[in-house]
């Protein structure tokens, strides 16, 4: 669909530019478009517009969230886009954060924007405009004009303090203390403000931060300079108190910098939208069927489900007939009939037909809005080891600022310049900086390299408690295996040859997953794909098809005692005037991905197991394909059984679908969902895949675990950094200057140490794609 | 050495001047973006004519 709409726009180019888009970065492919994202009209709405919106004059402009741009030919797609959508005037792409800019005139409107985004493959999510993102944008830019305004300071400074050190004396050092005063003016008042601030901050709340020791030393320098400037002393510390500011300046930006990009991905979750669902409305004699927010609906009320979309709420079936994918109620990969009169849940799956459903409950009454209520809060947790090192720099701190007494009464008994000098070298030295950005920034880049490859973590304490993880448990349906019918075997009678062609035919008629499964498997055998003539084609829901062609009247319907709603161990009998002539039977079939990535995990020394509402022989069949253990392929949990078995184990990681496994995924401590929607997977499972396939859980873990080992490592360099650089200001072998250079470069370090990682987590994410 | 009097002030002033430039340049935004820019110079800049001409015959 998105190649002929493509063609159609004469964008044939894309194709040739994804290749290059691929050459400049590799990733996974963009997920399939949903078929609900073509509901967008409540983008129009003037209420949402109010929330979303931000208007100047004519031009409205909103932003999107794009799921799935990558690379160079996206930024392209995205903003041609501009170009045949009515009405918009410009599309601006941020690569870095998927989001796109939209602007649109008076007679544009942002849905038909947000379709043709769907269209293309890219699902839009509205992104609010709220107040913390607009300050975090304005706050960026203040930080890199003071970081540039104290870099020039201290580059001026260093050029003339040259000077001076080599040798300049009389009136050239005199005017040349008095311009680099000049110059670090603006840079210990201006270019220092965020540290004086937060060390205010802290202290007038009686607390301990990094930035007390850091403000003091600042004002401890630039004072002293002051006063020695007047008084003709010889120690001025202009170019020591510049060169501090400007990179400290410098490693708190790139610190900020990595830790926004990280945050991004799980800020996502607040973006959301409410789920939209379509609500009957008389208008007179007309019925229309208007897109309300879920949480509108009442009781009585009816909605619209199309195919593919999810049940929104608790309901009886009004009109149409359909299946349903019941997983989510009965943790079994089933297909269920439903038609007028049958009771239908919210979070099943209607896969075949629209149907309309008179609501019983409200939304926030159902079932699955029960389950979901409990784990809401569970979003802002701060990891252990976070609040391990906060509760450890702050007692640094204290030790700090006692050694910075301790250096200064040294000092003074040799004189009282060496004191000033000794305790500013202390100040600067033994803050625990490095130590406080160990944790967060190692974590920060790891969840930002996670994002990066399509898989969203929800908060830092997630990273730890993979890293903990001893044995995996997986869902079976739609996590091992693919969720889809595939045909198993075919055999035909021999006087019926041309049977597959008669098949082939009447299947592709049909929507039904068994014959979409059917048609791809035949697809193979039925060279001749020439259109056949059927008479008299008939489709019953749950039955099958039959039609005349070939002189024949053929019938596909299931077989044999598992009634055909299974996805394992159907049979399908095809008859043709009343005989058997074939047989075809359907399985589940296993991810492609699926072996690999149950042998390395095993390999990493996890436990595996299996646990599925299924029968027992097509687990154990699985479970023989995964070499896993007999006993440890659990068959026929109900999802409440499956969060029973999962919750109590300790350290189990459970990769589930998000959907239908919400509840076990809930109660896990702690799980991915690698399929389902990304709203209700990110409400219920602490990492979302947004890539097929189950390989990224094995290098999730691999990155937690090495994302543990760089903090460690983090730890060692700053706690030997501190101890010598304490030692050295004590005994009074490091001047301030030096300090200086000293202290940011130990931030760096261990900034350089959490951007380079490990060789292992450098290939987390790759290794797989060069096999 | 006298010429430093006059090399010193014209130096600083140069400083100051690109210091001035670069403050505008990100109030501006034009450092908020860093990645994008590199890809979107590698894009055609002309307009699609194919697709305007589609769009008048529908």
């Amino acid at each position: 669909m998105v190649y002929s709409l493509l063609q159609e726009r004469g964008l044939g180019d894309y194709y040739l530019l994804r290749e290059k888009g691929r050459m400049l970065r590799k990733n996974g492919p963009a997920p399939a478009p949903s078929l609900s994202s073509d509901m967008q009209s409540h983008l129009d709405d003037p209420e949402f517009l109010e929330l979303y919106a931000t208007a100047e004059g004519q031009v409205r402009s909103m932003q999107f969230y794009l799921e799935g741009v990558h690379c160079t030919a996206c930024v392209w797609l995205a903003e041609k886009t501009a170009e045949w959508v009515e009405g918009v005037i410009s599309i601006r792409l941020d690569l870095g954060h998927s989001l796109a800019t939209v602007k649109i005139g008076p007679n544009g409107s942002f849905s038909r924007v947000a379709r043709e985004f769907a269209r293309l493959g890219y699902r839009p999510h509205p992104v609010r405009q709220d107040e913390a993102w607009v300050r975090q944008a304005r706050e960026n830019r203040s930080a890199l004009i003071r970081m540039a305004v104290s870099a020039a300071g201290a580059g001026n400074i260093m050029l003339l303090a040259v000077a001076v050190y080599a040798g300049a004396e009389g009136s050239f050092a005199r005017h040349f203390e008095w311009i680099s005063f000049a110059l670090c003016l603006p840079v210990a008042t201006y270019g220092a403000w965020p540290f004086y601030r937060s060390a205010w901050i802290a202290l007038r709340s009686r607390q301990l931060s990094i930035d007390i020791p850091i403000a003091l030393g600042m004002i401890v320098g630039f004072g002293a300079s002051i006063v020695s400037l007047f008084f003709r002393s010889k120690h001025v510390y202009f170019d020591t108190v510049s060169a501090l500011i400007f990179l400290l300046l410098a490693s708190r930006y790139l610190l900020r910098k990595t830790q926004q990009e990280a945050m991004h991905a799980s800020r996502l979750i607040h973006f959301l939208t409410p789920s939209l669902v379509r609500k009957k409305i008389q208008e007179g004699e007309s019925v229309v069927y208007q897109e309300v927010k879920a949480e509108q609906i009442r009781s009585g009320d009816e909605v619209l489900v199309l195919a593919g979309e999810c049940i929104p709420v608790d309901g009886i079936v009004r009109d149409g007939n359909s299946s349903l994918n019941i997983a989510l109620m009965t943790g079994e990969s089933r297909h269920e009939r439903v038609g007028a009169g049958s009771l239908v849940f919210a979070g099943t799956m209607n896969h075949q037909a629209p149907i309309k459903i008179e609501a019983t409950a409200e939304v926030s009454a159902t079932r699955l809005a029960r389950i979901l209520s409990s784990v809401e809060e569970q979003i802002s947790r701060k990891a252990p080891i976070v609040a391990f090192t906060d509760s450890i720099a702050k007692k640094f701190v204290l030790v700090s600022l006692g050694l910075v007494g301790v250096a200064f009464l040294i000092g003074w008994s040799v004189s009282p310049d060496e004191a000033v000098s000794r305790a500013l070298a202390m100040a600067i030295v033994a803050c625990p900086c490095a130590f406080a950005f160990a944790t967060p920034l190692a974590m920060s880049v790891a969840m930002g390299r996670s994002a990066k490859n399509g898989v969203l973590i929800k908060g830092a304490d997630v990273l730890e408690k993979l890293a903990h993880v001893d044995q995996v448990v997986l869902d079976k349906t739609g996590t091992l295996t693919a969720g889809e019918f595939e045909v198993q075997s075919w055999i035909h009678d021999s006087d019926a040859p041309e049977a597959a062609r008669a098949v082939y035919a009447l299947e592709s008629r049909s929507m039904h997953p068994i014959a979409k499964a059917m048609v791809v498997y035949l697809r193979a055998i039925v060279t001749d794909e020439q259109s056949v003539e059927i008479g008299d084609f008939e489709e019953k829901i749950g039955r099958g098809v039959s039609g005349s062609l070939f002189g024949h009247r053929y019938e596909i319907r299931s077989w044999g005692e598992s009634s055909g709603s299974s996805i394992e161990g159907s049979t399908i009998a095809v008859i043709r005037d009343g005989k058997i002539v074939a047989r075809a039977v359907l399985g589940d079939r296993l991810r492609d991905d699926a072996v690999q990535a149950v042998d390395r995990l095993r390999a990493m020394g996890l436990r595996i197991g299996i646990l599925s509402g299924d029968g027992r022989s097509a687990v154990q069949r699985v479970a023989r394909q995964l070499g896993v253990l007999p006993r440890d392929a659990i068959s026929g949990a109900s999802p409440e059984a499956k969060s029973a078995l999962v919750k109590p184990l300790p350290r189990a990681l459970m990769v589930g679908d998000g959907a239908n496994d919400a509840i076990a995924l809930a109660s896990a401590y702690v799980s991915v969902a690698v399929h389902g929607g990304l709203e209700i997977s990110m409400r219920s499972a602490d990492v979302y895949h947004c890539v097929p396939g189950i390989l990224p859980v094995a290098q999730l873990i691999e990155l937690a675990r090495e994302t543990m080992k760089v903090i460690h490592r983090n730890f060692a360099f700053s706690l030997v950094y501190n101890a010598i650089g304490t030692w050295a200001a004590l005994t009074g072998r490091v001047d301030p200057l030096f300090a200086a250079v000293l202290m940011p470069a130990s931030a760096l370090t261990v900034f350089f140490s959490s951007i380079a990682g490990t060789r292992r987590l450098r290939h987390a994410f790759e290794t797989e794609e060069r096999r | 050495m006298s010429t430093i009097y006059l090399m010193l002030p014209i130096a600083l002033l140069l400083g100051g001047g690109f210091v001035a430039a670069f403050i505008r340049a990100a109030s501006q935004g034009q450092y908020d973006d860093l990645e994008t820019p590199a890809h979107r110079m590698l894009l055609e800049d002309e307009k699609m004519s194919i697709s305007t001409t589609q769009r008048g015959q529908k």
